[in-house]
């Protein structure tokens, strides 16, 4: 039975269309992806349904009656609630402060413990949620943070749930553990709106999906009824093909070589090389030992066992500095965190790793570093008034310019990318695509690590795929399969098999 | 910059009230005067603002400089060992107990706070038991000269070492690229690592240059008081820590100067000076370093000093 619909829903802001004839369904326990890339129109979308935009046109019906909502009160008063990563948690409190914080329950005039500890009770045992009520919500793992945030919206007696990007902050344990969770919830004929970045995702837990592009409505069709490709296909709207710019490359000599690298169960006996020129991909899911391959490389965690050799010499797996040295660069995931010092400007940001080699022993050379820093802002087209801008003020894709900046200047002859293109729009991602390629030509060896497997499959020249620490298969371009990879990556092949891969 | 122009019109209204308070106190001799008694604080203050940028913190540096001083004194007296050479040891003992707090923060891990706390209570312990609770005194009259004597009878000596080391102090926090990574510690500790910063060696480098200066300062602070006691500067490490902190240096790091951290001991001193000369009881002179410290934080965050801070700690 259908519960929401929208019917050509058009919202406009000074200068732009947001949203253009949209229209949308939900079902009564249904999970309804909804896909496209920033700036698509999502977020707008949402907002209609939460109440916060009002349409310019097109009409909302809540169980076939036309309704005008008009603030997210009003939308939780309907029913409608959204889950979002950080709205107000209280960490030091408990599960059960955590669920009524702000509409406690009282009685004669003091909180009625009993009776919220009971009334959550209730809702947990009719949903089969499990959670412990009486720990500090920040002993709680992230996903059953996120399931505390799902039950107060139950509680409050949600009948649809908009979750907005729900497992980005997950590991793959926690991931099946927040699926298992939603379908319960579905069991019991809760609707929910899934955003998600990551397409296996969209594939693994919804039932039908929607792409919107540039504030439109590209289609909606039933999950088992699409394929990967001609859903990235209509997210981007254009073919694989024609959005990455690969070109080929004349692979040269080995210059990265990786043997038995084992860190705690994070990473298990993994080992791969890299040529120059080209352009090794990693796929896997999230906590499949990716990212801690790279940082072990780099010299950030040190490895139980295991070495990496460089032309053949072997690497100090001490610090990042000696990985420097021998011309390894880490692009890392979180630009935010660790690929910049946002307080600091442009040029503070692209010198930090370089002083070393810039000239002049001990103080440094202003003059010479400004001249660094404003060279790279033309070479990368960083869009910033001047190299004394702060890094915390430029867009996404220009802050990972600077990241890339940082290492481009030195001429490192080992890449690592990791996740280069997460949170940047896509023009940006097409420079970095671009970018990549050309440091290719120069014979560059480029470690790419991504969640994104269609850009994986547009870019590399070779695949290893990762799983629970483990490379569980290397795929040549010629050999690229979307499906096996995917399989292999999240283990269905496993299950299929029966056996171990 | 704009903490620094604050800090020096604090200075000024100091200064002004101090002088109506008492007629000594303008008096050019008086102020040059009580700069000698703002040196050890002066001279330590330097490395404990680079310690606070990079969100660290050494509680040990007044018991570093008691310790120092007796084990200069014992060096001196009972193995009949030059006084100068003697103070030269005090130094390498200030930097030896200075590494010994820098393995246990990176070598072991331990929390700043955690490891300086006790190495406070540790070497004041060490000086007062060694020194059996006597000072030592009778140092030789060039030693004790170098201390309470002036150059040309207006400047003390004991300033130019201070001029010294804060001229050094600046030249590395603010031009250096040993000071690039003092901030970027301080800003962002995991991005300075991922960006190839020697984290670890800034640290160690930090800390034992903190015990080092502690050293020099226990040696100076016995020339000027003619003898090496334990409890020597006890409670100093606080002082010094308040005058970094109404220096502009940001306790969450990242932010600091030396120029300010110099001004903030001077506010200090000439404030303790006058009221001293005004005969304000020590309680009452607390109370009023307390308030002009508070006062100023106050006044950093409604002039938007502090701003970015705000926005960084609001994102997270």
């Amino acid at each position: 039975m259908e519960i929401l619909r929208l019917e050509k829903i058009t919202k406009s802001f000074p200068g732009v269309i947001a949203l253009k004839d949209v229209d949308f369904s939900l079902n009564e326990g249904e999970i309804h992806a909804l896909v496209g890339e920033n700036g698509a129109g999502k977020s707008t979308l949402i907002k209609v349904i939460m109440g916060i935009h009002k349409p310019d046109s097109g009409q909302i019906y809540l169980r076939g009656k036309p309704i005008r909502i008009n603030d997210p009160n009003h939308a939780r008063e309907l029913g409608i609630s959204a889950i979002h990563q950080e709205i107000a948690v209280f960490p030091d409190l408990t599960v059960l402060e955590n669920l009524f914080m702000g509409w406690e329950m009282v009685r004669r005039g003091f909180i009625d413990w009993k009776g919220m500890r009971k009334f959550a009770e209730e809702k947990m045992k009719e949903y089969m949620i499990e959670l412990p009520l009486d720990s500090d919500l920040g002993e709680l793992s992230t996903a059953q943070q996120e399931l505390v945030q799902i039950l107060r919206a139950l509680l409050q007696n949600a009948r649809i749930l908009i979750m907005d990007e729900p497992t980005a902050a997950l590991t793959t344990e926690e991931t099946e553990i927040l699926f298992s969770d939603m379908e319960n919830l579905k069991k019991n004929g809760v609707s929910m709106i899934y955003i998600s970045h990551r397409l296996e995702e969209v594939f693994r837990i919804s039932d039908r999906v929607t792409v919107l592009r540039d504030g439109k409505r590209i289609f909606t069709k039933n999950v088992s009824e699409i394929t990967p490709a001609e859903l990235v296909e209509g997210v981007i709207g254009r073919r694989i093909e024609t959005f990455y710019p690969k070109k080929k490359v004349d692979v040269g000599d080995t210059i990265l070589e990786v043997e038995n690298l084992n860190f705690a169960n994070v990473v298990r006996d993994v080992s791969f090389t890299l040529r120059e020129g080209e352009i090794l991909g990693i796929a896997g899911l999230l906590g499949s030992g990716r990212s801690t391959t790279a940082k072990l490389i780099f010299g950030i965690l040190k490895p139980d066992s295991g070495m990496v050799k460089v032309d053949g010499k072997m690497l100090k797996l001490k610090d990042p500095i000696s990985a420097v040295r021998s011309g390894i660069a880490y692009v890392p995931e979180d630009r935010h965190r660790q690929g910049l010092i946002l307080p600091e400007s442009i040029r503070f940001n692209i010198s930090l790793p370089n002083l070393p080699i810039i000239p002049r022993r001990f103080l440094v050379d202003l003059s010479k570093e400004r001249q660094i820093a404003e060279e790279m802002i033309r070479t990368l087209d960083i869009r910033t008034p001047s190299s004394e801008f702060l890094t915390m003020n430029l867009s996404g894709g220009n802050q990972q310019k600077v990241v890339l900046a940082k290492w481009l200047f030195r001429d490192s002859r080992i890449l690592i990318l990791d996740e280069p293109t997460q949170g940047i729009d896509v023009g940006a991602k097409n420079y970095m695509y671009n970018l990549m390629v050309e440091l290719a030509k120069r014979g560059k060896g480029i470690l790419f690590i991504s969640s994104e497997l269609h850009e994986l499959l547009g870019m590399c020249d070779r695949i290893l795929v990762m799983r629970k620490g483990r490379i569980v298969g290397e795929f040549k371009r010629e050999e690229f399969d979307e499906e096996k990879i995917i399989n292999l990556a999240s283990g269905f092949e496993e299950v299929n098999s029966g056996g171990r891969v | 910059m704009r903490k620094n122009i604050f800090l020096l019109i604090i200075l000024g209204v100091v200064v002004m009230i101090m002088s109506m308070m008492s007629k000594e106190f303008l008096r050019f001799s008086t102020l040059l005067e009580s700069l000698r008694y703002a040196v050890e604080m002066g001279i330590m203050a330097v490395p404990m603002t680079m310690i606070i940028i990079t969100t660290g913190i050494d509680l040990s540096v007044a018991s570093t400089l008691a310790l120092s001083g007796i084990l200069m004194g014992i060096i001196w007296k009972y193995l009949n060992l030059n006084i100068w050479l003697a103070g030269l040891f005090a130094i390498l003992i200030g930097s030896g107990c200075g590494l010994l707090n820098a393995y246990m923060i990176t070598g072991l891990s331990i929390p700043p706070i955690v490891v300086t706390l006790a190495t406070m209570a540790a070497y004041r312990g060490i000086a007062t038991g060694l020194s059996k609770g006597r000072g030592i005194t009778g140092f030789p009259e060039s030693f004790q000269n170098f201390g309470q004597g002036s150059f040309m009878n207006f400047i003390p000596y004991s300033v130019f070492i201070w001029v010294i080391v804060a001229l050094v102090g600046y030249v590395v926090l603010e031009k250096s690229k040993f000071g690039r990574y003092i901030y970027s510690i301080g800003h962002n500790e995991t991005g300075a690592m991922f960006s190839a910063v020697p984290v670890v060696r800034v640290k160690n480098i930090l800390y034992l240059f903190s015990g080092m200066m502690a050293g020099l300062s226990g040696m100076i602070y016995s020339a000027r008081i003619g003898a090496a006691k334990s409890n020597a500067f006890m409670g100093g490490e606080l002082e010094v820590i308040t005058a970094v902190v109404l220096g502009g240096t940001s306790i969450t790091g990242g932010e600091g100067s030396i120029l300010g951290s110099t001004l903030g001991v001077l506010i200090i001193t000439f404030l303790k000076t006058g009221l001293n000369l005004a005969r304000v009881p020590h309680s009452v002179q607390s109370i009023i370093v307390g308030i002009v410290l508070v006062a100023s934080i106050i006044t950093y965050t409604r002039f938007g000093v502090g701003f970015f801070k705000k926005i960084k700690k609001g994102g997270v």
